[in-house]
């Protein structure tokens, strides 16, 4: 994510008709469209600038695809209480994501369901807001 | 030259307002009781992490606050003078159209990177966790890029003409009012290489912003840091700016306890990229195996 800050502090720097944008970007992903994957994971990858989740997903022919599932940075993740463990290998999961304009199995990480119940994602678990 | 005498300068300068003779006359306040404070007999417990509220990342890579919100539920409005109202204008349009572009999947071109957010934006619009560290002699506000922020309360002045250049973080020294934290800092410029003046901007939902003012590498920027409670930190943010301003720019935030993890990571700006721009558009390549 913060790769994409800086994209957009890029893109904040630029003066007039030259608007800059950097090398990373979550505009792979459309942002209109909403696909839901089942499968089972295959390597949470705890990398920067972001991670990913590798998931094996079932294709109608009955073969195992992997996709690729961006997520924001470990430092960003870590602060909404994911961990490099909190998905295993051979975990089944469901995971609704923002698919690649392109046809590429990959997507941007929206919310999901896995062994313990609903995947961190959604609001905020934080304490209330300072008067 | 001393913090007073520089600001006085810069007076002389510059026609003023009375709302910036003003202001400049509390920065002045400000320095001039940095250079002979003494540090508190007992510092503040400000220990932990902490996270700008309103500008909280998200799983997703983006953030839990829409664009439209933070502009409205944050503190904004500058005192913008008509002609850098326009150029941020202008800004803002080609920055709409490089959004247009990006949500078709299309690099609007013109990259333009920098693995630091600088100052002010890392108090004031930055994503990324922070510690401050309170010592006799010196606070240290330390970020998860790996900024830190030197806040020397030792009694020194801003250094002199001769031995003060601009940087992204600026020159910075401070008292203890109490438990409040009150810094002076001068010596600003873009974190961006190449460019002098600094954009404050605004950040929401997924690869929304907007650049809301635009401030001179002359700006002056008071702060009044101090725990709200256990769990909240407060700073009032006064930019006085002559050149871009009409009037001083009062501005503030609030930090809050990060609840999920005790202990500083850090980002790294480079890392395991995987979203190379391929012929005009961005990509996304499998995971090395």
């Amino acid at each position: 994510m913060k790769t994409k800050t800086h994209a957009l502090l890029a893109m904040a720097a630029g003066l007039g008709a030259r608007s800059a944008l950097a090398h990373h970007s979550f505009a792979m992903f459309d942002q209109s469209q909403t696909v839901t994957l089942e499968g089972e994971v295959k390597e949470l990858r705890w990398t920067n600038p972001h991670v990913f989740i590798e998931v094996l997903v079932k294709s109608n022919a009955g073969a195992a695809e992997e996709w690729s599932i961006e997520m924001t940075s470990p430092e960003h993740l870590a602060r909404t209480g994911w961990r490099p463990t909190t998905l295993k290998t051979g975990d089944h999961v469901t995971l609704n994501v923002h698919p690649m304009r392109d046809g590429v199995k990959g997507g941007q990480y929206l919310s999901g369901t896995g062994p313990s119940g609903p995947l961190l994602g959604g609001a905020p678990q934080q304490p209330e807001a300072a008067k | 030259m001393s913090p007073s005498r520089s600001v006085r300068d810069l007076v002389s300068k510059l026609v003023l307002g009375r709302g910036a003779r003003h202001a400049v006359a509390v920065l002045v306040a400000f320095a001039a009781a940095s250079a002979s404070a003494q540090s508190p007999p007992k510092l503040p417990d400000w220990s932990g992490q902490w996270e700008n509220v309103g500008a909280t990342p998200s799983p997703d890579g983006g953030f839990y606050e829409p664009l439209e919100q933070v502009l409205k539920t944050l503190e904004w409005a500058p005192p913008s003078k008509p002609e850098v109202q326009a150029a941020v204008d202008k800004m803002v349009a080609a920055q709409r159209k490089a959004m247009d572009a990006m949500r078709k999947g299309v690099d609007p071109g013109g990259a333009v990177t920098a693995c630091s957010f600088g100052y002010p934006a890392l108090m004031i619009e930055s994503p990324l966790m922070f510690e401050i560290l309170p010592t006799p002699k010196e606070t240290a506000l330390i970020f998860s890029s790996r900024e830190i922020r030197h806040v020397y309360t030792d009694g020194r002045e801003h250094p002199g003409k001769d031995d003060l250049w601009p940087t992204p973080w600026g020159d910075s020294v401070g008292h203890w009012e109490g438990d409040t934290l009150v810094i002076d800092t001068v010596a600003v410029k873009s974190a961006f290489p190449g460019r002098e003046g600094i954009s404050v901007n605004a950040f929401g939902g997924i690869e929304e912003m907007q650049t809301v003012a635009l401030l001179s590498p002359d700006a002056r920027f008071g702060e009044r840091i101090r725990m709200l409670d256990k769990d909240h930190l407060e700073d009032r943010i006064t930019i006085v700016d002559p050149k871009n301003l009409t009037k001083p720019w009062n501005l503030r935030r609030t930090y809050q306890r990060v609840t999920h993890i005790h202990r500083m990571v850090y980002e790294d700006c480079e890392g395991e990229e995987r979203n190379p721009i391929v012929d005009g558009k961005f990509t996304l390549t499998p995971a090395p195996q």
